[in-house]
């Protein structure tokens, strides 16, 4: 074994490692060693210092969660313009085109003169969470949201356009989403105005 | 020939070419947005320009001729700023509802402000109140439109319609239609399928999916002998049903036309499973006679031949037979087993000549090609029908109205008229009497002919179907073999030719029969109610042979959960193949997936027959109705695709004699066939000859087919209309 000091910008700091037993009486005496030394008792030791401390960081799951940052990216939401409460998910298709898990399907058909969404659904047993449809979205319609107990009995595990939209008595409630996708706080001093003649 | 460059190449144009047509052909890349190939270069979008050494300004590479020895450069900064500039000006006050445009994917303004690199905008314009229009199958959105105008150019140049028109008005100019609120066209849709952005769309495609979501099937239409090329594009039923469902159909538009039917006539498959499998094998095995239509592919054909042969059965399709027996009938005098005309020669004719069909319905394709040859040659058109057509009033420079059953004599007096010392013995003054046709109408004939480089006669299934079709065919053959007029008989079903080509046709029908896509005692078809059911031949692959006597291949745009008739085959035959394309080896020696641009070719004979003298023709009183099928109807398959309510269409001359009025309901019986009908006056109708639509009739409609389409009726009005 090489214990010379390994030079270079990197400064390694080499780790001393007892040599490997090779006969069978050398053996014997390092498995008495470690069953029966003091080293087992080390360990239980630092187990009942910290329980008698009674200050355990332990997260109590399900009954406790630990809050997400907003860049977490966990089962899809579709949101609802706050005005009007109308569907901002105008079926443009470019989230199901740029999937790159092929998960995302939707029907769009005409209704009163305008593409309307009539389902959208996304298999979770698919999808990889890479956050493109969030991205991609024109609209700020799909976005991440923070539901991540997705436990399923199959692989094929679909969420439908009715449990990803947001209730529309619950639009209140509806958080604009800084996330994945959002809008960055210096869009507006991003944006180049189009020239309008009124 | 002219010797120039392009971008250093050097490079040769023929006579009439212009910049752009060269570049194309070689290889070169000049951007377009308003030019296609099939129409005079419009040259509203003035991307195409290029520069020429020595030139000042920018030339239109679209419609200039190359002259000896020019040196034109296709890219230029400054010619990259100048096209920039066209687009931003394209994209002045144009929606940004990409999101939701259904050419979204597809759109020629999208690539090519891509292309440019349109970052900002730096023009303005007032924007406009521009309402969306509904023209029925046709959804027009003026503020979409760029004003290429490609629409108004293929209407007018490659259609014929010339129903839509730009109304000018500077930034307010839009498309509209020509001389009234509503467009009134035979809805062949090629308007949707030039339009570079979202303006002209489909109504019934409208907003159902996105264009990259959707698989392109390339097959052949089924409806008419033209066999066009189409692409039957496929998705997933619904959300929750993975099953294919052709949303739309399109068309490669540079090269290919297509009528209504073909575009909107696309959801014909079938869905039933009628019948029990042993069942149709045993009536198969039993039936002393197979009958069977021209809806259908060539290796279909050759499976019946040897199931035929197998059973001994008699293979039987009247109409069919009469194609064949008519061509049999030509090869005598002509010479050849075909004719030597193809849609090609059609729009590069000088003179064409239509006789025995009402063509604009009965094969869109060979109008169009007569309109472009009016178009692109000035071709001087001579149309001999007892019908008056109206849409062809356009691009037809004479119409002969000739009497219904005197085709015989009509056909003499042609081939009279275009073999020039011809030695006919022909009592030319009883005919010009009997069958109404002026001797200095053939005079015009005679004389444009003399002018005209290349001539075309066109022959419809009047003429297959009359009683002395024989004796026409042998007319005809003596024209194609003493003349230079090219002749093309429009065959009368899709696969008519394939049939009369392979099918070995008897003529007596024994009992018991097994009809396939036709009426028989036992029915296997691809509609409807019947005794077994088979896949439709948008879920068939297979090939066809069209009018340009090429074979043509069709692919399966939708599954069928059932058995075909390979399977019924397979059953009967010794030697089972798996699939029914495993006998396009042994019709073409090619294997289906290699077969590419196969040509039946004419064989040659010793001219063995001469033309009889022409006999009393006979004459029709009274009622009598031509069975002719409105422009999106062929066949029961488009029935089904397309929802369309019959009428008995009638000038109001017709009315008059009839003692009828618009809206009455009238019965009448054709050879048995039952037919009620709503009677309506049409207006662009003229005479007494009213126009009855047979393609309600489902399976039975097929009988029609091998008759004479003029036929003598008795008109019985069931109902009256509460106004008279």
């Amino acid at each position: 074994m090489n214990k010379e000091v390994i030079k270079g910008s990197q400064n390694y700091i080499p780790v001393e490692i007892e040599d490997y037993p090779t006969t069978g009486w050398q053996k014997f005496k390092q498995v008495v060693r470690r069953s029966l030394g003091k080293e087992l008792f080390v360990g239980l030791w630092v187990v009942l210092r910290e329980m008698l401390k009674f200050n355990i960081h332990t997260v109590q799951y399900p009954e406790e969660v630990l809050p997400l940052p907003s860049r977490y990216r966990a089962v899809h939401k579709l949101l609802r313009l706050l005005e009007s409460g109308n569907e901002r998910c105008i079926g443009c298709g470019l989230c199901e085109k740029i999937c790159i898990a092929d998960c995302i399907r939707m029907e769009t058909k005409e209704e009163n003169g305008r593409k309307v969404v009539s389902e959208y659904s996304i298999n979770l047993g698919r999808c990889i969470f890479c956050g493109y449809c969030a991205e991609v979205c024109p609209e700020l319609a799909i976005v991440h949201g923070s539901r991540y107990e997705n436990a399923s009995e199959q692989r094929a595990h679909f969420v439908l356009k009715d449990d990803m939209l947001t209730p529309i008595d619950f639009l209140k409630e509806q958080k604009e989403f800084d996330g994945f996708g959002a809008v960055s706080p210096n869009a507006d001093k991003l944006i180049k105005k189009t020239p309008l003649a009124y | 020939m002219t010797k120039f460059y392009i971008d250093g190449k050097e490079v040769t144009a023929h006579k009439g070419e212009t910049i752009l047509e060269v570049a194309r052909r070689e290889g070169i890349y000049i951007p377009t947005m308003c030019y296609i190939s099939k129409v005079s270069p419009i040259a509203s979008c003035r991307l195409c320009v290029v520069e020429v050494k020595g030139v000042d300004g920018f030339v239109l590479s679209c419609q200039t001729p190359p002259t000896e020895g020019i040196e034109v450069f296709t890219n230029s900064p400054e010619l990259f700023q100048h096209r920039q500039n066209i687009m931003k000006l394209y994209n002045v006050n144009h929606p940004l509802e990409c999101g939701v445009c259904d050419k979204s994917g597809e759109c020629e303004l999208q690539n090519k402000t891509l292309e440019f690199g349109v970052q900002s905008q730096e023009f303005s314009a007032k924007e406009q109140y521009r309402p969306i229009r509904n023209w029925g199958k046709i959804q027009y959105d003026p503020s979409l439109c760029i004003m290429c105008e490609r629409c108004v150019s293929t209407c007018n140049e490659a259609i014929g319609d010339d129903a839509i028109e730009l109304k000018f008005g500077g930034y307010s100019s839009e498309i509209v239609p020509k001389g009234s609120d509503v467009l009134e066209c035979s809805e062949c849709g090629e308007c949707i399928a030039v339009c570079p952005v979202g303006a002209l769309i489909s109504t019934d495609f409208k907003y159902s999916s996105n264009a990259w979501e959707l698989q392109q099937i390339p097959a052949t239409c089924s409806h008419c002998s033209a066999g066009c090329n189409l692409f039957y594009e496929v998705k997933q039923e619904s959300h929750f049903d993975n099953t294919p469902r052709i949303y739309r159909v399109k068309n490669d538009i540079e090269h290919v036309s297509l009528c209504g039917a073909g575009r909107f006539g696309f959801d014909f498959a079938n869905s039933d499973t009628f019948g029990d499998f042993e069942t149709a094998v045993s009536k198969l095995r039993e039936a002393k006679t197979i009958l069977f239509s021209s809806h259908i592919t060539n290796e279909e054909i050759e499976i019946l031949n040897q199931i035929a042969k197998t059973t001994g059965a008699k293979l039987v399709n009247p109409e069919a037979r009469k194609f064949q027996q008519f061509l049999k009938a030509f090869a005598t005098t002509s010479g050849e087993t075909l004719y030597n005309g193809t849609l090609e020669d059609i729009e590069n004719s000088n003179q064409i000549i239509v006789i025995g069909t009402k063509i604009a319905t009965d094969n869109p394709a060979v109008r169009y090609a007569i309109t472009r040859a009016y178009k692109k040659h000035r071709a001087y058109i001579s149309y001999l029908h007892p019908v008056f057509d109206s849409t062809l009033q356009n691009t037809i420079k004479q119409f002969i109205n000739y009497e219904v059953g005197t085709e015989e004599g009509v056909i003499a007096l042609l081939a009279d008229t275009l073999i020039t010392n011809s030695n006919l013995d022909l009592d030319i003054g009883y005919l010009s009497g009997e069958t109404n046709i002026g001797e200095e109408e053939l005079e015009t004939i005679s004389k444009i002919g003399k002018r005209a480089k290349n001539r075309t006669l066109i022959v419809g299934s009047d003429l297959i179907t009359h009683e002395k079709s024989e004796n026409i065919a042998k007319y005809i053959g003596l024209i194609q073999k003493n003349s230079n007029v090219k002749v093309v008989i429009v065959p009368p079903d899709t696969n008519s030719l394939g049939v009369a080509l392979f099918g070995n046709l008897a003529d007596e029908v024994q009992a018991p029969t097994v009809g396939y896509n036709i009426e028989g005692d036992y029915t296997i078809a691809s509609i409807g109610k019947c005794d077994f059911s088979v896949p439709a031949l948008n879920q068939q692959e297979g090939t066809f042979v069209n009018i340009d006597k090429k074979v043509v291949k069709t692919n399966v745009a939708v599954p069928y959960r059932g058995k075909n008739l390979n399977d019924l085959a397979n059953a009967i035959l010794d030697n089972p193949k798996r699939w029914t394309i495993d006998y396009t080896s042994e019709l073409f020696g090619v294997e289906f997936d290699e077969l590419q641009d196969v040509e039946i070719v004419s064989k040659m004979y010793r001219v063995s027959g001469d033309v009889d003298e022409v006999e009393e023709l006979p004459s029709f009183d009274g009622a009598v109705v031509y069975n002719s099928n409105p422009f999106l109807q062929f066949n029961p398959w488009t029935a089904k695709a397309i929802e369309e309510k019959p009428y008995l269409l009638g000038a109001k001359q017709f009315a008059i004699a009839n003692k009828l009025s618009d809206g009455d309901m009238v019965r009448f019986e054709i050879d048995g066939e039952i037919f009620i009908r709503e009677f309506k006056i049409d207006n662009s109708l003229k005479g007494v000859i009213a126009l009855n639509p047979i393609f309600d009739k489902g399976l039975r409609s097929y009988k029609l087919l091998s008759k004479y389409r003029f036929q003598r009726v008795q008109i019985e009005k069931v109902k009256s209309n509460g106004r008279s």
